[in-house]
Parts: structure tokens; C-alpha cells; sequence
């Protein structure tokens, strides 16, 4: 079973061809915002143009405008192709990731950077693979006083473990190739956009 | 016969069509965003960007299906990259780069003005270029004189507001509603033209170009004064629209001898006012007048397929790095008019 795996949620433009849990080949640029530029030749240079028996796609939280580039594609492949696509969390994927090296702790929290200062957290527990608490959009300060895991991952690390003064921060970005360390059902969600925070507009009074 | 799937998104409708060389529009399918920013009294980008990833993809099946159409069917894609709201525009040209790559069919990455610039050809089968376009719509009013699929050489363009966002403006003063063009030609309907003095900016000017924002604060002058019904307010803005468009569009064919035709593109050209002083504009100069349907004067897709139908018989195709793009104007060798706030 062939699977395209589409992760746009950060920085990283990141592809990768899977067959099961086999890496056939994998993309990953630093982009920053140029994901509508990248993704789909990205795409097209992947073994058969990335034809694949099935899609994966980041739905968020993360670049709101990132999410929408990744699930468009992924959509549209999905119509031309007659494919299922499916979706998955950013958060889950880099907990996922973190969870399986070797001498892993048995907990992680996932920090990306949100809007507002505000940062998109997440914690999550090994053996096996769950999430232990909600997903939130937090300050800083607050992110550190809901979590206690020491090891924090994601490009909101590092501003969560400055704000609490203990733990380790690693600043890494998903990777499209870890889909293979999602459990299947965390690769199941609906192919919609997770935000994790409301539009910033106000109705007129 | 060539067959291309429009789409488009770059402000607040989401649609998908398909259109063939012949003119045929096979199917079309709209999904507008109004009530979801109607709270807000005016389209809030973030709000649209969300709308248009959730629906294009449904519009792009439902449009092959009204059609009996299979998507390899298609001879190209052609997808709006600009200018507009760049999150929306990002959804719908990153949905046709991917169809393009699955089904191997070239991508059109159009122009959402050029789109509006050639909807009178699709409409309109005796049209030929060169013609002199008015494109008036809710970010634009310009002058260009069309000389070609892809060659347009802009005469004029606002110094402040668009004739759209000048109907859209008012609405709001008035109280009449979102969105303001359709609101304030109804109103007019029951007002008097000359019941209000407004000002006429800039009409007249040895400078080519279009001002409205003055006009906007004298509605706002004329609704705080108390002494007018919004009937005759929006009856006497509505005409001193149309007395400018005239005014400059007399002055942009007095110095084209070459156009063949007069044009009117853009949402306000289904303003009936401003479409039938054109009319007698026209008729006053002995050359023909051409304006699309009212349905494909707004924003559509079907616009985008033909602009892209016309693009690619040229062989105006595009690479799947196309860029998307806030800015684009159709003639980047214009001069820059004083003032700002215009998209191109
Ligand atoms: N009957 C009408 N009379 C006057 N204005 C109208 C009418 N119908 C629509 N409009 C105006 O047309 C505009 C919408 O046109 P259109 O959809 O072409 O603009 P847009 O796509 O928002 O802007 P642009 O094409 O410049 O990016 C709005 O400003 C609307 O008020
Ligand atoms: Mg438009």
C-alpha cells in the first residue's frame, strides 16, 4: 500500500512516497512561506509524480495558511486520483517521532509557534502512542505551567522551556518520511484544518 | 475543441467551471462567502481562506459532474494566482498545480483581472481586439486599452478607492447592507438623481486617472446633514459614478482612434446605470458596446477558464512553481498614479 504523506504545516516543505512503513523517497525543504511555490513540484519529483494508493496530510495546528496550501493539494490529488486522503496532527507527528528513538522518554510535549506569541501545545504518552492531555493555544508562561514533561520538542521549544527553567527543548520540524511512526488510527482524522484558534476578526458592534 | 476547468478564489466566492473553446460553458459552480462575512461588514481575508479550502475541491467534482465530464478530459487547468487575498489565492492555484500534475495537462496560472478582461469575448463572439476596457470591479477601475490576449496597456486607474469599494463604502454610510453594489443600485431605484449636489472628482482633469474617495466623504457629509433620504443619496452617488466613468472613458477613446469597441468588465459593470450610459457612449463614438452577463461580470470561474482557453491556444502555459501573488497588474510598464490602496 503506497502512501503519499503532505506536511505543511511549519517552516518545512516536507514529502515522502511510503510503501507501508518503508521510506521509498523523501523530501524536506526549509521554505519558510513559499509552500505554494515548492509543494507540488516537490510532488512531481517523487518516484511516479507521488502516485500513491492513498494520502496523508498535516491538517495543523500550525501556519494557517501552510495547512490550507498542504490539504488543497492533497484534496485535489485525492479527486484526480480517486484516492482516500486522510489527516493528522502536527503535534501527534512529532510526539510520534520523538516517542520512538531509542532511549526516548516515555512522555513528550509538542510546542509549535502560534499566533499572537501564543504557542500550540500538546502532550503525549509512549506504549502506547496517546495523547495525555488537549490541545491548546497558549502564552508561554502558561504553557509552561501545563506541562511537566521534561523533554519538549517543536519550534515552540524553546520559548516554553525559557518560560518554565527546566527541561530540555529540542527545536526540530516535522518531517513528512514520520507518518511510519503514527499509529494508524492517529492518520485517520477527517482531511480538514485543525486551527486551534478562532479567526482574529470582530463583528461590527 | 479545447476544454479547460477554471478556478477561482481570490476574494470571497469559490468557483469552479468548465469552458471550451466554442464558448461553451459546460458547467459553472459558485459558493459565495457573503453571509459568513456579513457580520463583519465586509469580507475578513481569514474567514474566505477557510471558506475556499473547505469547498473547491467539492465545486471542482460537482462542475465535472454537471458537465459528464472525466477530469482527464481536460485539455488544461487554469487557476486564478493573483491578484487578490494571497490566502485564498494560495488555495485555488495550489489545487490546479495539483490537478495539473495528476492528470500531466499544463497549468494556466491566470490573471484575476485578465479573467475579467476577456469575459466580454467569451460572452460575446464578434468582439475582436483592439477594444478599450473600463474594468470596474471591487478593487480595480482602470482604463486599458486591449490590444491582445496577454498585452494591455493601462490609460488610467484610480488614485484612491475603486468604483466597487466606492458603491461598497456607501452602502455601509447608508446603512443598506453587504454587499453595497446590488443594495445601492436598488436603492437609486427609488431616488432622484439630482436630489443630492455631490462632487464629480476629478472630471474634467488633464490627468487621465479616477478619484472617488472625495466622494465618498461628501455622501457621509450629505447622510449626517439629515436632509436627504439614502434613496436620493444612493441615486445621486450612483449617477455621479457614472458621470465619471463617462467623463474619463470619453477622454481614454478621444486618444485610441484604434479601438474597435467599447468595453465594460468587472463586478460594477452590472450596475444598469453605468452599463447603459456606456451604451449611449458608445453609440455616441459609432463603435460597438460589449458587456458580459450579469453573472459573469462578478467574480467567477468561468471568466478564469475562458482567460486560461485564451492563454493556452497561445501557448501561455505555466510551471507548477508559478507563483501566487498579492500584486499583479496587467500592464507592469504603467506609470505609477499618485496616491494608493489599489491592488494593481
Ligand atoms: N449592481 C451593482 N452596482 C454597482 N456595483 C456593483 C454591482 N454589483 C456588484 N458591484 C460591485 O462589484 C464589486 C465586486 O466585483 P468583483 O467581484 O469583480 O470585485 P472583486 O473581485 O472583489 O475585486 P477585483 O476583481 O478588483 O479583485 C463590489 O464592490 C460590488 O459592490
Ligand atoms: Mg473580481
Amino acid at each position: 500500500m503506497r502512501t503519499l504523506a503532505i506536511e505543511t504545516a511549519t517552516a518545512a516543505c516536507s514529502v515522502a512516497l511510503l510503501d507501508d512503513d518503508r521510506v521509498l523517497a523523501d523530501l524536506h525543504e526549509v521554505v519558510g512561506r513559499g509552500h505554494a511555490e515548492r509543494l507540488v513540484p516537490m510532488i512531481s519529483e517523487l518516484p511516479d509524480g507521488g502516485r500513491a494508493d492513498r494520502i496523508v496530510v498535516d491538517c495543523g495546528p500550525g501556519s494557517f495558511t501552510g495547512v490550507r496550501v498542504g490539504l488543497a493539494a492533497a484534496r485535489a490529488l485525492g479527486l484526480a486520483w480517486g484516492v482516500p486522503v486522510h489527516g493528522y496532527s502536527s503535534l501527534a507527528l512529532l510526539a510520534a517521532a520523538a516517542l520512538d528513538e531509542a532511549g526516548a522518554p516515555d512522555r513528550v510535549a509538542a510546542a509549535l509557534i502560534g499566533g499572537h506569541g501564543e504557542l500550540f501545545v500538546q502532550s503525549f504518552a509512549a506504549s502506547p502512542f496517546r495523547p495525555a492531555g488537549n490541545l491548546a493555544s497558549l502564552k508561554p508562561e502558561e504553557a509552561a505551567a501545563a506541562t511537566s514533561e521534561a523533554l519538549v520538542i517543536g519550534s515552540g521549544a524553546q520559548s516554553l522551556i525559557d518560560a518554565r527553567r527546566t527541561g530540555g527543548a529540542r527545536d526540530i520540524l516535522p518531517r513528512a518520511s514520520d507518518v511510519r511512526h503514527l499509529p494508524a488510527e492517529f492518520a485517520a482524522l477527517a482531511a480538514t484544518p485543525i486551527y486551534g484558534r478562532a479567526p482574529d476578526a470582530r463583528p461590527q458592534a | 475543441m479545447t476544454l479547460i476547468l477554471g478556478l477561482e478564489s481570490s476574494c470571497d466566492e469559490t468557483a469552479a467551471a468548465l469552458v471550451t473553446g466554442e464558448r461553451r460553458i459546460l458547467a459553472h459552480r459558485l459558493a459565495g462567502q457573503e453571509a459568513a462575512h456579513r457580520p463583519f461588514g465586509g469580507v475578513v481575508p481569514e474567514i474566505a481562506a477557510r471558506a475556499h479550502v473547505e469547498m473547491l475541491t467539492p465545486l471542482v467534482a460537482a462542475a465535472l459532474d454537471d458537465a459528464g465530464i472525466a477530469l482527464d478530459a481536460v485539455d488544461a487547468i487554469a487557476a486564478t494566482a493573483g491578484p487578490g487575498l494571497i490566502g485564498g489565492v494560495m488555495v485555488g492555484l495550489v489545487t490546479g498545480k495539483a490537478l495539473a500534475l495528476a492528470t500531466g495537462k499544463p497549468l494556466v496560472a491566470v490573471n484575476h483581472l485578465e479573467g475579467h478582461a476577456l469575459s466580454p469575448r467569451l460572452a460575446d463572439p464578434e468582439l475582436g481586439f483592439p477594444y478599450m476596457l473600463l474594468l470596474v470591479s471591487g478593487g480595480h477601475c482602470q482604463l486599458l486599452f486591449v490590444e491582445g490576449v496577454g498585452r494591455y496597456r493601462r490609460l488610467a486607474t484610480t488614485i484612491d478607492d475603486a468604483a466597487g469599494e466606492a458603491f461598497d463604502k456607501t452602502a455601509k454610510l447608508l446603512g443598506l447592507g453587504f454587499p453595497g453594489g446590488p443594495a445601492v443600485e436598488q436603492a437609486a431605484r427609488a431616488g432622484d438623481p439630482r436630489a443630492v449636489p455631490l462632487p464629480r472628482p476629478l472630471i474634467g482633469s488633464q490627468e487621465p486617472h479616477f478619484s472617488f474617495a472625495g466622494l465618498k466623504s461628501a455622501v457621509l457629509r450629505a447622510r449626517d446633514a439629515g436632509l436627504h433620504r439614502a434613496e436620493d443619496i444612493a441615486a445621486s452617488f450612483q449617477q455621479a459614478v457614472v458621470d465619471c466613468l463617462i467623463d474619463r472613458t470619453r477622454r481614454a477613446l478621444a486618444v485610441s482612434p484604434r479601438a474597435t469597441a467599447l468595453v465594460v468588465a468587472g463586478g460594477v459593470a452590472a450596475n444598469g446605470a453605468v452599463r447603459s450610459a456606456l451604451q449611449r457612449l458608445a453609440q455616441e463614438r459609432d463603435i460597438p458596446f460589449s458587456a458580459p452577463p450579469l453573472w459573469l461580470c462578478t467574480d467567477n470561474a468561468a471568466m478564469i477558464a475562458w482567460a486560461g482557453c485564451e492563454r493556452y491556444r497561445e501557448g501561455l502555459i505555466d510551471t507548477l512553481d508559478a507563483p501566487a501573488r498579492a500584486r499583479w497588474p496587467l500592464d507592469p510598464t504603467a506609470e505609477k498614479a499618485r496616491g494608493a490602496g489599489v491592488k494593481a
